[in-house]
């Protein structure tokens, strides 16, 4: 079964497809198409200006808890999600893109991804009412 | 001058804004300063006398969405010359409606046409006008662009939070039976303290009665014992008509209290609603494209479309904005006494604008929303049919849906588009990763748990994720309190003869009537150096 019928399955019987903790997907490529891909590009190549290439990034490749405090906190334009993934996703996700497109770091493991985490609480992502 | 309050004190009018601020923010301290008349600059209600006129001083506008249109329209009627740019194949912005063969291509995605019938639209980007935007109403008024009420709360509508517990949570459940439950209860719990005494400090003579009163009547509680036992109007078992059966009396069993704070459906619950989204909200008929056309219509200069920006550049005695006519490829320029540019900081930042160091870091200075919304048009309109439910939103805890919106056009009509989902941050990048067939297999997923009717009623979809879209790269700008401090007032004076304006120049950010006061104080300021010059 291919992934998109796994969506179209998963629409028809109303099963919450995407929600982070239920889908309990650990794998890294996927988890980076899935949070990443739309604004990092599918080859993490980014999109000048608008959004940071991942190939060849200093602080992306450079200690583990840099790029482990940035998504757990978000940056810039970059939201945290840290509501959205778990300590081994946000791991795999992070050991993929360090090891993928040339680059050539290595892996960072969930306990850093907890450190960072706890290190300062990043805001909330609590959807509330309407915005704009 | 002094007012005074309740207990006769007097309290300066600077007391009274500084407490309306505390509960209420800038926003609220901006309303109430514009009430007492300090007509300060970011609340104005008209645009500025540009006194003694442009005298043909020519001035370059770039972008066509309300902060370009409004300075366009207020240079050009003022007697200035006039030019405008825009990137786009369209005017508007993200000012702009999506109908039958509206195209998009979001980067790193598919190729988008948008297949509602005739007729049927959605608006993708800014959607709602509340009372007090006042450049916008100001606009709508002068060109005849016809408004309808925007429902922005409506007791009928739905609640499905799922992250809650116990037997009310992931079921959809009316907001004017948690609204009277919630509230009744507090009220019956407060009014227990206060007639035991417990909370005799508090009053001076007389009020404490008063107070009493207010919890009974506030909480359609007992008119003995104060006790909440279901309130009129909530939710009847049988709608009061003809015959025997009285109906309107037979009001629904409260659900219990443990049930609802369990549930977490309070949380869309409020005294009232921010500033910016009470009642009462507005909205052009036929669509948010409305207004740009209606400037467009009243604007002297043509606009240019399709001349994409690639270079601002400046002498001491003029500014050149160089740009590609992405119709025929060919390059070209136009140089003027002036420019105002609305383009957005986000896009803003990739083209080659000269300016000092500092201009050019204020402008990388801020981010921008990731922002998603889909637009389904639904064969009948069962919301209204089977539901009663006539405008409004549908609150859900899946943060990737975040909103569900009914129609408060085409009532009683024989379809409608749904708003299916307006995800913002980390679910929206989610969002914006799904193909569009995945988006729209997750939107109806997400509507089906409300309306079992909503999958199979689904025709056309329309979706778009602000952040992968070319001449925006965002929603609406988010500046943070260290942004603000750091580079926003640098952006808000001109750079030699560049003025920046746009929502993204405003405490209105995301809203179209940051963009349009932001076009009257920057073209205000433009004006005076003309007339300096």
């Amino acid at each position: 079964m291919n992934f998109k019928s796994l969506v179209s399955t998963a629409a028809l019987l109303g099963a919450a497809a995407f929600s982070g903790g239920a889908f309990a997907q650990t794998d890294g490529a996927t988890l980076f198409k899935q949070n990443c891909s739309a604004c990092h590009q599918a080859m993490g190549q980014g999109v000048p200006g608008a959004f940071p290439a991942l190939v060849g990034d200093k602080l992306l490749l450079g200690d583990p808890k840099g790029p482990a405090y940035v998504v757990t906190h978000g940056r810039g334009g970059m939201p945290n999600f840290s509501e959205d993934l778990t300590d081994d996703q946000i791991s795999a996700i992070l050991t993929f893109v360090r090891s993928s497109w040339g680059n050539k770091a290595g892996p960072v493991d969930a306990a850093t991804v907890k450190a960072v985490r706890s290190a300062n609480a990043p805001p909330s992502n609590e959807a509330g009412l309407p915005f704009h | 001058m002094t007012m005074n309050d309740s207990q006769g004190a007097p309290f300066s009018r600077r007391d009274f804004l500084e407490r309306l601020a505390g509960v209420g923010g800038t926003a609220l301290l901006m309303t109430g300063m514009s009430a007492l008349g300090f007509g300060i600059a970011s609340a104005a209600v008209a645009p500025p006398v540009l006194q003694g006129g442009g005298k043909g001083k020519k001035v370059i506008v770039l972008g066509t969405g309300v902060a370009g249109m409004t300075s366009a329209y207020e240079l050009s009627e003022a007697g200035y010359d006039v030019t405008v740019l825009e990137g786009r194949d369209r005017v508007g912005g993200r000012s702009w409606t999506a109908r039958k063969g509206t195209k998009m291509h979001e980067i790193g995605g598919e190729e988008e046409v948008c297949d509602f019938e005739e007729g049927y639209y959605i608006n993708p980007g800014p959607w709602r006008i509340p009372y007090f935007h006042r450049g916008y109403l100001h606009y709508a008024k002068k060109f005849g662009v016809a408004v309808e009420l925007f429902n922005n709360d409506n007791d009928q509508s739905f609640i499905n939070y799922e992250k809650g517990t116990g037997p009310l949570a992931g079921k959809p459940i009316r907001k004017v039976g948690i609204a009277a439950d919630m509230r009744g209860y507090a009220d019956e719990m407060l009014a227990k303290q206060v007639r035991q005494g417990a909370l005799d400090a508090e009053f001076t003579p007389g009020d404490k009665e008063l107070f009493l009163d207010y919890l009974r009547s506030e909480g359609y509680l007992t008119r003995d014992d104060f006790k909440y036992i279901g309130a009129e109007g909530r939710e009847p078992t049988i709608n009061p008509g003809a015959g025997l059966d009285p109906g309107e009396g037979k009001w629904s069993k409260p659900y219990p209290l443990t049930d609802i704070l369990k549930s977490k459906t309070w949380q869309v619950l409020k005294s009232i609603s921010a500033l910016d989204q009470q009642r009462t909200m507005f909205e052009p008929i036929g669509g948010m494209i409305m207004l740009p056309l209606g400037f467009q219509k009243n604007l002297k200069p043509k606009i240019q479309l399709q001349h994409v920006v690639e270079k601002i550049s400046q002498t001491p005695g003029s500014i050149t904005v160089s740009y590609t006519d992405a119709a025929t490829g060919q390059k070209g320029s136009v140089t003027a006494d002036y420019c105002v540019c609305t383009i957005p900081l986000s896009v803003l930042r990739t083209i080659d604008v000269q300016c000092s160091p500092k201009f050019k870091e204020a402008i990388g200075g801020v981010s921008y929303a990731l922002v998603g919304k889909m637009g389904i048009q639904m064969k009948t309109r069962f919301w209204e049919d089977t539901y009663h439910m006539y405008g409004g939103h549908v609150y859900v805890d899946d943060p990737m849906i975040s909103t569900i919106s009914v129609p408060s056009t085409g009532w009683l009509g024989q379809k409608g588009v749904v708003l299916g989902f307006y995800p913002h941050g980390a679910a929206a990048a989610k969002i914006s990763a799904m193909s569009l067939a995945e988006r729209k297999a997750y939107a109806l997923a997400g509507g089906s748990k409300i309306f079992p009717e909503y999958a199979a009623n689904a025709e056309g979809t329309f979706s778009i994720c602000w952040h992968r879209v070319p001449f925006n790269m965002g929603g609406w700008a988010e500046w943070t309190e260290e942004g603000r401090a750091k580079y926003y007032p640098t952006l808000l004076e001109p750079e030699g003869r560049l003025y920046l304006a746009g929502e993204h120049l405003s405490y209105l950010t995301g809203w179209q009537e940051g963009g349009i006061e932001s076009a009257w104080q920057q073209i205000a300021k433009l004006h005076k150096a003309a007339m300096a010059a």
